[in-house]
């Protein structure tokens, strides 16, 4: 992980702000990117920069079509995108062929769905460890953080269960788990919580604490979901693909949740 | 399970029923390209269809068809295969898994099911030709219809083959190649909706489908009669407009359908959306099947076409026996006759006898110069005709000819069929002997089958006959013996005084119909190079081949050896034939099948979303129907239609008429083409169970 000064016009985190030097785990600067439909070209994120430190918690909200998913696509190096730079750990992704990139991939990043995107033909306790065989052969330390893994998500009791014979929440808490398994500089959650119920969700987002706050683990995540924003040391508000505003959490939950529903409310009633 | 190796056996046995019906399909494919190759290159097939012949073509173009439609089918299946396989390739590379770590499972995976499925195919493709044709073989007993297969064939499957391998590697590298990882990840839902072209299309289709059968039939004459000049093998393509017009046929039944939804515009709406977001695959998948289909229907109807006349010709025979032979020839007489009949328990009775000459007519030849170009010249000796006078033919059918001196009637078929083998533009007749003249007229044509052949009857005034044939040698002299059986017939007669005349015949007889001596002779007065005799030749020594009967010039007409042996003579015909339209029905059928399939494999969340908006198992239900219904309808309706149309419209253009056993030919087409719906109809309903199990909809 690189430590380097951030430029100023970068979105700084309350931590970082103190002591205006930070480590730095995800840095994007003056992303562009946008869809083409035969002739006509769709900008979707249009000059977005923001960083993340190591050990934020960070969410971006924003109305449909405001470029997150697109941006999490980027940054997850899925999609190509256009202008800009995205650093990750101190890597510029832009400068990786596509070998580098599969390995920034596996090792650098997590990820988590909305569909939870598990294998349908391996068990719970073997798509965990889908990202650690990619990288290399499983040895029983995997296997041990695997099964350290499933205990701290409560999943133990359904590791030898298939994806089509669990719930969703056991899905999601699973992708959780998956995602982790490499110890990653950062997870990507991409509507984490979109296909679950409020318990489920709940769990979820929890489970996102959890690795946080025993595996120190960097969460970036995009969603609709007021409630699981709330959790949040930061969140970003994206609209018509750029950021709109940041707000920090600085009380408890709830009375966070409620200001980021007043920001919401603000940024749509912009609209009208 | 702790290497990538280990992951990927494991993701392979969970996808064994995807990659079980792609190897199924590859499996057929091949198996029907590698029979259908080993009966089109069999010995036994090219011996008896000759080369350049209708039957050699329209074998070898329906071939070319079901090629095609393979070609397409396995195209689909493999994108149908990595359609599937793309999630899981999708979110291994999301888990960070490179291409160079992804190829060789990928390879290896998708090497070992295409070649297992195609080696499967090749090896099981002889078998299938080899069961079917001895199948057949059981219902005609025909010594010449025992298959041999020319190795060369292999080369087909193998060529096929390839393709399918190099074909599937293909399009994993596309897939590995695609750097958009969602779009590998979602390329299971991906829509592929077709273009739409308005409601015109459909009619327009169907005026397009008529226009081509009709340019492309008319061609050939048109630019004869326009440059003089047989027409190139490109003319062929102005058949592609068919084929255009019925692609705008099947987009029309999947866009709009055929009925009107005025009244109900909601009706089948969730189906007809579902299609239409398929509707590349989709409309494409019919296209094939409408093709196959129809090719099936061609073979098919191909059998009673031929079948038909034959038998009611025979039947309607006003005598059991005919033949006729040379003047040199020594054919049993009445007496010889009549012993024979007696040992075999049969009477003769309306014997009747009568002498023919044979004359040389004049007309216009074309003679083929550079560049598949024609000059039409005249020839004093165009060709020969066999001439019977006037009084002889009415003793010996009871029909008065009423031709007039300088007059001429060419013999036709009863119901005026096969006139474009006769010369009607003739003025002048020679003795080939004494090489004196005759001016003549043709007068008319006068139907009556038992005397027409290819290289035909004519009847002229009695006076004429006498003063044209005096002087003439006898190799230009025939007999005409005609009789009835009296009572019940015996075959063993008929088999004896068929072996009897084949006895009494010298080698030089032994020439087919196509041999003409009067062209021969001019050719060499010319100094032309005269035609190869060796395809003008038949063989005595195999008296039951099929090239021995159907082309023999002195073949006898016997009603009971003609009914008992027609399926033995004809067996390679039907037997080919029937062959190829069950090959091309199999291979409609499964695509059929695959492509209702893959409704089930592509919309199966679209299934589960309408459940959860409330949807019963019989409004489900009627969905899978509405859809595979679709998919089997359009393509079987337009395919049988096309062809029986086709067909009518062949038996009229033949000789401009629809003739009564033409009529029945074409009815019994009609029941074949219901047989075929039929058949369709139980696949359709086994598909649809086959569906919804897979939907889970009870």
């Amino acid at each position: 992980m690189a430590d380097f000064t951030v430029p100023s016009y970068v979105l700084l985190s309350p931590v970082e702000k103190k002591k205006g030097k930070v480590t730095q785990m995800l840095y994007v600067k003056d992303l562009h990117k946008s869809y083409r439909s035969g002739k006509n070209v769709y900008p979707v994120l249009k000059g977005v920069s923001f960083h993340v430190a190591q050990g934020e918690f960070v969410a971006v909200m924003g109305p449909s079509g405001s470029g997150k998913s697109t941006l999490l696509n980027c940054i997850s190096c899925y999609i190509p995108f256009d202008e800009g730079t995205i650093t990750l750990g101190g890597i510029k992704l832009s400068e990786l062929s596509e070998h580098d990139l599969a390995k920034v991939r596996n090792e650098k990043l997590g990820f988590v769905f909305q569909d939870f995107m598990l294998l349908d033909g391996l068990t719970v306790r073997d798509n965990i460890l889908v990202p650690r065989i990619i990288h290399g052969r499983v040895g029983q330390k995997a296997e041990e953080l695997a099964d350290r893994l499933l205990t701290l998500f409560s999943i133990d009791h359904i590791r030898d269960k298939y994806p089509s014979d669990i719930s969703g929440g056991e899905k999601q808490r699973t992708a959780v788990a998956r995602s982790l398994i490499n110890m990653p500089l950062i997870i990507l959650a991409d509507e984490p919580t979109g296909n679950l119920d409020s318990k489920s969700s709940r769990a979820v987002i929890e489970s996102f604490e959890n690795a946080r706050t025993t595996m120190n683990a960097t969460v970036f995540m995009v969603t609709h979901d007021s409630f699981s924003a709330s959790y949040c040391d930061r969140v970003i508000l994206m609209k018509d693909g750029s950021v709109y505003r940041q707000l920090e959490r600085k009380s408890d939950r709830k009375e966070f949740q409620d200001q980021l529903l007043d920001a919401i409310k603000e940024m749509s009633g912009d609209e009208k | 399970m702790t290497t990538i190796y280990d992951l990927e056996r494991k993701l392979q046995r969970a996808d064994r029923r995807q990659a079980g019906l792609y190897l199924f399909c590859n499996f057929i494919a091949l198996m029907l390209i590698s029979a259908y190759s080993a009966l089109i290159m069999s010995p036994t097939v090219l011996t008896v269809l000759p080369e350049g012949g209708d039957s050699r073509k329209q074998m070898t173009a329906i071939f070319v068809l079901a090629l095609f439609g393979c070609i397409v089918f396995t195209i689909y299946t493999a994108s149908l295969f990595f359609r599937k396989k793309s999630r899981q390739l999708g979110v291994l590379m999301a888990l960070g898994a490179s291409r160079r770590r992804l190829a060789p499972g990928l390879f290896r995976e998708v090497l070992s099911l295409s070649s297992l499925s195609a080696l499967l195919g090749v090896a099981a493709g002889f078998p299938l030709v080899w069961l079917l044709w001895n199948a057949f073989s059981l219902m005609t007993e025909s010594d010449e219809a025992a298959l041999s297969i020319d190795p060369k064939c292999l080369f087909i499957s193998l060529g096929f083959l390839l393709m399918v391998v190099l074909f599937s590697c293909a399009t994993a590298w596309r897939y590995l190649r695609k750097t958009n990882i969602m779009d590998v990840v979602h390329e299971e839902h991906k829509n592929e909706p077709v273009k739409e072209l308005g409601r015109w299309c459909g009619p327009v289709g169907l005026i397009l489908i008529l226009m081509g059968a009709f340019m492309g039939y008319n061609a050939e004459s048109a630019y004869q009669a326009l440059f003089s000049a047989y027409g190139p093998v490109w003319l062929n393509l102005l058949y592609l407009p068919a084929l255009a017009g019925l692609y705008m046929v099947m987009l029309h039944a999947v866009v709009h359908g055929w009925f009107s939804r005025k009244r109900n515009p909601y009706r089948n709406i969730i189906a007809r959306s579902m299609m239409k977001f398929q509707g590349k695959q989709t409309v494409n998948n019919m296209l094939v099947s409408a093709v196959l289909i129809a090719g099936a229907a061609f073979a098919a109807f191909y059998l009673p076409t031929l079948s038909a006349s034959q038998i009611i010709d025979t039947g309607n025979r006003p005598y059991d026996y005919y033949f006729h032979y040379p003047e040199g020839a020594e054919a049993p007489g009445r007496q010889e006759t009549e012993e024979m009949a007696e040992a075999g328990g049969v009477s003769i009775e309306d014997w009747t006898s009568g002498d023919y000459i044979i004359l040389a007519m004049d007309g216009y030849a074309e003679v083929e110069g550079k560049n598949n170009s024609f000059d039409v010249e005249y020839r004093e000796l165009l060709g020969s005709g066999k001439f019977i006078s006037e009084s002889s033919f009415e003793r010996m059918t009871g029909i008065k000819a009423h031709v007039d001196r300088g007059e001429y009637l060419a013999i036709c078929g009863d119901e005026g069929t096969g006139t474009y083998y006769l010369n009607s533009g003739s003025e002048k007749l020679t003795n080939m002997t004494t090489r004196g003249t005759a001016d003549v007229k043709f007068k008319d044509y006068l139907g009556y089958s038992l005397l027409f052949s290819e290289a035909g009857f004519y009847i002229m005034d009695d006076r004429d006959y006498e003063s044209i044939a005096s002087g003439l040698s006898p190799q230009w002299m025939g007999h005409i013996t005609m009789f009835n059986a009296g009572g019940e017939d015996s075959y063993s007669f008929a088999r004896e005084l068929y072996e009897s005349l084949i006895a009494g015949m010298c080698p030089e007889y032994a020439y087919s119909t196509y041999y003409d001596p009067v062209a021969v002779i001019s050719a060499e007065e010319r100094g032309d190079e005269s035609p190869d005799s060796r395809y003008f030749t038949v063989d005595y020594s195999q008296p039951d081949s099929s090239d021995f009967r159907m082309n023999w010039e002195y073949m006898p007409k016997f009603r009971i050896m003609d009914s008992s042996d027609y399926l033995r003579t004809f067996a390679v015909f039907l037997m080919t034939f029937l062959f190829i339209s069950v090959i091309c029905m199999v291979a409609a059928l499964i695509i059929f099948h695959t492509r209702c399939q893959t409704i089930a494999l592509n919309n199966r969340y679209v299934f589960d979303d309408l459940r959860r908006l409330g949807a019963s198992p019989a409004f489900l239900s009627k969905e899978v129907k509405s859809q595979c219904r679709r998919v089997f309808t359009v393509p079987s309706v337009s395919g049988l239609a096309i062809m029986f149309l086709l067909y009518v419209m062949l038996q009229y253009a033949n000789d401009g008429a629809l003739t009564f056993s033409e009529i029945i030919a074409l009815l019994i087409c009609l029941g074949i083409s219901c047989l075929t719906a039929a058949v369709i109809y139980l696949v359709y309903r086994a598909t649809v169970k086959t569906v919804k199990r897979q939907l889970d909809i009870r």
